[in-house]
């Protein structure tokens, strides 16, 4: 017996959700699109025109964007590999077997650091790493290092809160992707092998490839729009060490006004993002 | 308990002042605001002392007027933004907090009224004591005016002063302030710098406070400036190299990290006894003369900024409040009511002794404030000698200061020099400039 759902209820079931994304993603890409085809400044409206891809133009030749894209790079080239690391080390413990209790608590307060607001960890950071009275110097032996004023130290604290927050995301993931591997075929496995690397590389990797790709995915557009947490730390600085894509987006777009220049910038960042993930898909992504 | 008597007699003065006027005069505030009595005005707000002053001093004007002024806070960095958008959209904002560099943008985009539009449309609301003959004339025409019009009364009003240490200075060897930058940094500089203290800080965060409280600092002092007369970047002068290799030569007597200091770090410093001098702005003395906030309250001093080659020009800031133009009738009047309120002679007493600092020459005529206010001597000489273009407050700012703040902020950290960041910020600048009218005659050279 064939159930034939009617068009109606398809509609009706689908109709406002596709609408409401609509409405929220599609309507402001568009607009996002036109205001970057315009010269389009907020405190210059009476002089708004089309000006076709100059904006595109000045995006792609201005080193401090190229800088910009390459620092928010540098940032996910080292803070990915080491939430992946950590995180698939955490999965790998908590895979194990006993413990229950413990292992219970422990994938509760994984939660924690993700459910922090953004900004609020940029606050705690800015107390945590202050050079006279923060945490972090105090917990290094009354080490005086300067977190927040100096260029490369100010990059570090970034990496270390990016890490802090979003490990527990990779290590739940990876930890889902592990209940996946069927019982008896791991079982099957250690009595074949006691080396936990052979078993990870042949047993558990393929069973880790979705999720790993979508870690990838999503921590990379996570990267590429990291805004609060640097906003409220740093600001971008010192000068602009930490002035990573989406802050200097939205200072053309919303302390320099200029919209149509940051849209621009904002569609570029979308085009490379969909890049990568095609990417990722095609790299990384396999059936089990 | 002497402050509270301090208040109430000021309160007191203020009304019989206020009630004397209008005797002789006819008028009071109570009959101008009836027709718009239940009126709600919205103005934002900054997260400063002088704002707090106002607030608290803001249930009388309500209950005398019927009026609502609902306030909308921010911290100073997102008050542009909030109120550019707000304009934009045609919003809610009935009165503009304006920022001496905002004026420009302000006046141009038609969001504000000028006070004389205010005058012939609502001839019935304006105090006859109103006197803006009364305001120092370098505040009200950088706060409020802009093309010799006058949007802006000043409300939140700033100079840069000299903050200094006694008790650290007086051990140091030394019986006052230095008199000039050279002094600071050549003698005050090694003897203070010691023991994890240092002699002096220049808050530089990438934000406005680069600009404004370092970049700008040392340019005027030592005879440079953002632009020569034809509108091009001066910052490769003589003089203006002069002031940014001064400041990097004095950055060794600061704390490590200085460009990561803003106001609030600067002035803690201070008032935690690690940093002997700083110059900040006046809006920051009550903080640091309360025993509350300051651990150094008993040795706090205040003088006028040390002078450089080309004399004092001390840091000029500061706001204004003007009438929005996106109001409706009845909101413009309340909102005139407010804005007049607020900065009026009768009211400037007041304001004073609960942290504001108002910009009424009748304010400070008593000499014997300077015994309370330790500030007002240097605040005065200081509004004498002030530069109006401190930072240029024509409608490009917003956009200019950015540039500013990012090569300012790579010059302190070594990352270019003086002459490499300079040539970058001119050449940015001017591009802003030209791409706004200046260069073909499109617009006149604002100032």
């Amino acid at each position: 017996m064939q159930n034939k759902v009617s068009r109606g209820t398809l509609l009706g079931f689908l109709g406002p959700a596709v609408l409401g994304l609509a409405l929220v993603g599609i309507a402001p890409l568009l607009y996002a699109l036109w205001t970057s085809l315009h010269f389009f400044n907020l405190t210059k409206l009476k002089k708004i025109e089309f000006i076709g891809l100059e904006n595109y133009w000045t995006v792609l030749t201005d080193g401090v964007f190229w800088q910009a894209m390459g620092r928010t790079f540098f940032l996910l080239g080292t803070a990915l590999p080491l939430q992946i690391a950590l995180g698939l080390g955490i999965a790998l413990l908590l895979h194990q077997p006993g413990l229950t209790l413990l292992k219970t608590l422990a994938r509760l307060s994984l939660v924690l650091p993700m459910a922090t607001t953004y900004a609020v960890v940029g606050l705690l950071g800015q107390v945590m790493f202050n050079q006279k009275f923060g945490v972090m110097n105090q917990l290094l032996g009354g080490a005086d290092i300067n977190w927040i004023g100096d260029p490369q130290n100010a990059f570090a604290m970034i990496i270390f809160w990016d890490v802090w927050q979003w490990t527990p995301f990779v290590a739940l993931v990876l930890l889902a992707g592990l209940t996946m591997v069927p019982g008896e075929v791991e079982e099957a496995a250690r009595l074949e092998t006691k080396s936990w690397w052979v078993i990870l590389r042949h047993v558990q990797l393929p069973f880790l490839l979705p999720g790993l790709t979508a870690v990838l995915i999503l921590r990379t557009a996570d990267t590429l729009k990291l805004f609060d947490m640097v906003f409220t730390l740093t600001r971008g600085g010192p000068g602009a060490a930490t002035e990573f894509i989406s802050l200097m987006i939205q200072r053309v777009g919303f302390r320099a006004f200029d919209q149509g220049l940051a849209s621009a910038q904002a569609v570029i960042l979308l085009i490379i993002t969909i890049i990568l993930a095609r990417i990722y898909i095609r790299v990384f992504y396999k059936e089990v | 308990m002497k402050l509270r008597k301090l208040l109430c007699t000021s309160a007191i003065a203020g009304i019989v002042a206020t009630g004397a006027l209008a005797e002789s005069h006819g008028w009071s505030l109570k009959d101008a605001a009836a027709p718009y009595a239940g009126t709600t005005v919205d103005v934002v707000f900054l997260l400063r002392p002088g704002y707090e002053a106002i607030e608290a001093m803001l249930p009388a004007f309500e209950e005398e007027t019927g009026i609502k002024v609902n306030v909308i806070k921010h911290p100073y960095e997102n008050a542009l933004g909030e109120q550019v958008r707000d304009f934009v959209a045609g919003g809610d904002l009935d009165i503009a907090l304006i920022d001496l560099v905002w004026i420009g943008n302000f006046a141009e985009n038609e969001w504000i009224v000028p006070v004389d539009q205010i005058k012939a449309d609502y001839p019935e609301i304006i105090d006859p004591d109103l006197d803006m003959d009364d305001f120092f004339p370098l505040v009200l025409n950088a706060f409020g005016g802009w093309n010799d019009t006058i949007y802006g009364l000043p409300f939140d009003n700033y100079s840069g002063l000299m903050f200094y240490n006694r008790c650290m200075l007086e051990e140091a060897g030394f019986d006052g302030p230095p008199e000039t930058w050279e002094e600071l940094k050549d003698t005050y500089g090694p003897a203070l710098t010691k023991d994890g203290k240092y002699a002096f800080a220049l808050q530089s965060k990438r934000n406005e406070t680069q600009s404004a409280d370092s970049f700008a600092r040392v340019l005027w002092p030592f005879g440079g400036s953002f632009l020569n007369d034809e509108f091009r970047s001066n910052l490769n002068s003589e003089e203006s190299q002069a002031g940014l290799k001064f400041r990097q030569d004095l950055m060794q007597y600061m704390p490590d990290g200085i460009v990561a200091y803003d106001h609030a770090e600067t002035v803690n410093g201070f008032a935690q006894g690690d940093v002997a001098m700083i110059t900040e702005w006046s809006a920051f003395y009550s903080t640091v003369v309360s025993p509350d906030t300051s651990a150094v309250a008993d040795c706090v001093e205040i003088a006028p900024e040390p002078k450089g080659p080309a004399g004092r020009k001390p840091a000029l800031g500061g706001f204004s409040l003007a009438v929005a133009e996106q109001a409706d009738d009845d909101e413009k009047a309340a909102a005139w009511l407010f804005i007049q309120w607020a900065t009026s002679k009768a009211n400037a007493g007041e304001y004073l002794e609960r942290g504001g600092v108002p910009a009424r020459q009748s304010a400070y005529a008593d000499e014997s404030l300077a015994e309370t206010y330790k500030f007002v001597p240097a605040l005065v000489e200081s509004w004498q000698d002030g530069v109006p273009e401190f930072r240029p407050r024509f409608a490009e700012w917003p956009e200019i200061t950015e540039i500013v703040q990012e090569w300012g902020t790579k010059m302190m950290l070594g990352e270019v020099s003086t002459e490499e960041g300079a040539q970058e910020i001119g050449t940015r600048m001017e591009e802003v400039l030209e791409a706004a009218g200046y260069y073909d005659g499109e617009k006149p050279l604002a100032q």
